[in-house]
């Protein structure tokens, strides 16, 4: 785990998978949801996994 | 503007990361080689993000769209005449000589050509111009925030400064060269979504060039004649002042960016840093000069429905600088609200990182190691190193406030770049090209061109600004204003450099090997396949940008 925290691609996967969590949360809990934040949700949710699985 | 749970949550998100990447980095840092320079070890897609994130600052991402809106698409000749061709070049011709010569800076380059005034001068000039623009760009964070959301001002200053101060004096460079890459994604990723709806908002390209006046749509087709076009200015001073002497003078010769491409592990690497970067500056006007261009179509009469407009500012001109936040605040509901408020943090925070690691290379190897404290173990030029980190920090707090109690401050700085930094691109070009440049021919050139600057600035005005001499002579717009300055300054710089040059004693040919053109051994790069080289990809590049200017013609 260690070795992966010193790898930027995974750390910058990590930030935008749990930012990408964050908009998921606004747009399923919130009294008006707005299709923007699942869509960009989605979006880097997707970009958030392939900056994780790529090699550094 | 209000902000919800959501998005304090994305902002505290951010925050952790930033400072997370400094304590993970902390680990490395065992010489001041590591903490100043990356130990020459950084990957290359990592160098060229950081490169272009290193000048994605609150001037580039908030100024970009002010222009936008301003200037209409000509803005993108900053990319697609300006940046990209001076990025290229950089990359095929001159990093070969600033990687290659060992130098730990672009100070200690010039020491190895000409001499250690010229070396000096442009140390002492750049450490002051880093901190300048290290504390406008906390100044300017702290009074958005304060503007848009309401914070209180010193807190924001102090906080931002908190963070930047941590994972720089945890990390140093490396620290701030990942944090510029986690930046760079945050603002890229964090914006898309705006351009898209708010361009879909407009009515898409059709709608812009149907509304607005031809001459906010085309980039070259009023370039003709000055009177023709908002920026007030003919192709003939685009071509050389934006697109040779301003932006080759900024590529290439700022230590802030090429410390980036100086940090990679090798020498195709280094030469190839600048020239990937140039790829997604290249398509950068998508985030930061549509926006622009989308929010002034928004206020004409036929989509004035939308509900959408530029806020005054207090003389009740439109505030251009005003473009971007407002048409987050417009288009972002709660969530996506806090991205797009943390992608203008982020911008913020890389510009000042990018500054403050850049003055600490500089004030530690090229001032206090060369003229104060020489040969000095590593762990005293470490610990030195640390302690500027968090003086230039503190420094630009000071800057910050100062700014605050000055309106005009920012512009004053901007003229007393533009002065230094209009010339210095002749010096470098002499000094690589040219084995009979001289120490003296350098420093009195760099001497005359920063007069001439001034000089023109005093005799013409543009928008109530110069003109302090005599205003004989008066210019559209401050852009076409800050063109002419730079092209009078260039080749004042220029000759002068040449005529003391050929009347002062040279360097001999042993001690400029390595430094200039003709007397260093060319690399062989046959070895090495098509797309691994600096130059076919510089030529792919130069002809897509060219298609570009065509295509927007």
């Amino acid at each position: 785990m260690l070795e992966k925290l010193n790898q930027l691609s995974f750390v910058i996967g990590v930030f935008f998978v749990l930012v990408s969590l964050v908009l998921f949360g606004e747009y399923f809990f919130s009294d008006l949801p707005k299709d923007i934040n699942l869509y960009t949700g989605i979006g880097m949710l997707v970009f958030g996994f392939l900056m994780i699985r790529a090699k550094a | 503007m209000t902000l919800h749970l959501a998005d304090y949550l994305i902002i505290i998100i951010y925050f952790i990361f930033v400072i997370a990447v400094g304590f993970i980095i902390k680990n490395r840092i065992k010489s001041s080689n590591d903490f100043l320079n990356s130990n020459r070890s950084i990957p290359l897609w990592i160098t060229s993000l950081a490169f272009i994130s290193a000048n994605l600052g609150a001037q580039e991402v908030l100024g970009m769209a002010a222009s936008g809106a301003k200037y209409g698409i000509m803005t993108v000749h900053f990319y697609w005449v300006g940046a990209v061709f001076a990025m290229i070049f950089l990359g095929v011709f001159m990093m070969p000589f600033y990687y290659g010569s060992k130098a730990r800076s672009v100070p200690e380059y010039l020491s190895l050509r000409f001499d250690e005034k010229t070396r000096g001068l442009n140390a002492l000039t750049f450490a002051a111009m880093t901190i300048f623009s290290s504390g406008i760009s906390l100044y300017a964070l702290a009074k958005l925030l304060e503007v848009i959301l309401h914070w209180n001002f010193d807190v924001c200053i102090w906080v931002a400064a908190g963070v930047v101060m941590i994972y720089t004096f945890m990390g140093g460079l490396t620290s701030a060269v990942y944090n510029e890459v986690l930046q760079f994604f945050l603002i890229v990723i964090g914006l898309s979504p705006l351009v898209i709806v708010s361009l879909h908002d407009a009515g898409g390209w059709s709608s812009i060039r149907t509304n607005l006046q031809p001459e906010l749509t085309h980039a070259w087709k009023y370039m003709g004649n000055a009177e023709s076009n908002p920026m007030g200015i003919n192709f003939i001073s685009m071509f050389f002042g934006l697109g040779f002497v301003m932006s080759f003078g900024y590529w290439c010769t700022d230590f802030l960016v090429i410390q980036r491409a100086m940090i990679a592990k090798n020498m195709s690497a280094a030469q190839r840093t600048p020239i990937l970067a140039a790829i997604p500056k290249m398509f950068m006007p998508l985030i930061v000069v549509l926006p622009g261009v989308v929010a002034i179509t928004l206020m004409q009469p036929a989509l004035q429905s939308k509900g959408y407009s530029i806020p005054l500012d207090a003389k009740g001109a439109l505030d251009y600088t005003m473009t971007l936040p407002s048409l987050i605040a417009h288009y972002y509901p709660s969530g996506l609200l806090g991205v797009g408020i943390t992608a203008l943090i982020a911008s913020f925070m890389s510009g000042m990182a990018g500054n403050v690691t850049a003055f600490n290379s500089v004030f530690t190897y090229d001032i206090y190691q060369s003229y104060f404290v020489k040969n000095k173990s590593d762990k005293h030029y470490l610990y030195v190193g640390k302690m500027i980190t968090l003086i230039g920090i503190l420094l630009s707090i000071m800057t910050a406030y100062i700014a605050q109690g000055y309106d005009n401050i920012n512009d004053f700085l901007q003229l007393v770049f533009s002065f230094v930094n209009g010339p210095l691109f002749a010096t470098f070009l002499l000094g690589m090209f040219w084995k009979r440049t001289t120490g003296h021919g350098a420093f009195w050139g760099l001497m005359a061109g920063t007069l001439a600057a001034t000089i023109t600035h005093g005799l013409t005005i543009a928008e109530g600004k110069g003109g302090w001499i005599s205003p004989m002579f008066e210019i559209k717009s401050g852009m076409g204003q800050a063109f002419v300055v730079a092209t009078f300054s260039w080749l004042t710089n220029f000759t002068s450099t040449i005529l003391i040059s050929l009347v002062t004693k040279p360097k001999s040919d042993i001690e400029l090997k390595g430094l200039v053109y003709s007397l260093t051994e060319k690399v062989n790069a046959s070895e090495q396949k098509w797309y691994l080289k600096a130059g076919p990809i510089g030529i792919i590049l130069l002809i897509i940008t060219i298609i570009l200017n065509i295509l927007l013609f």
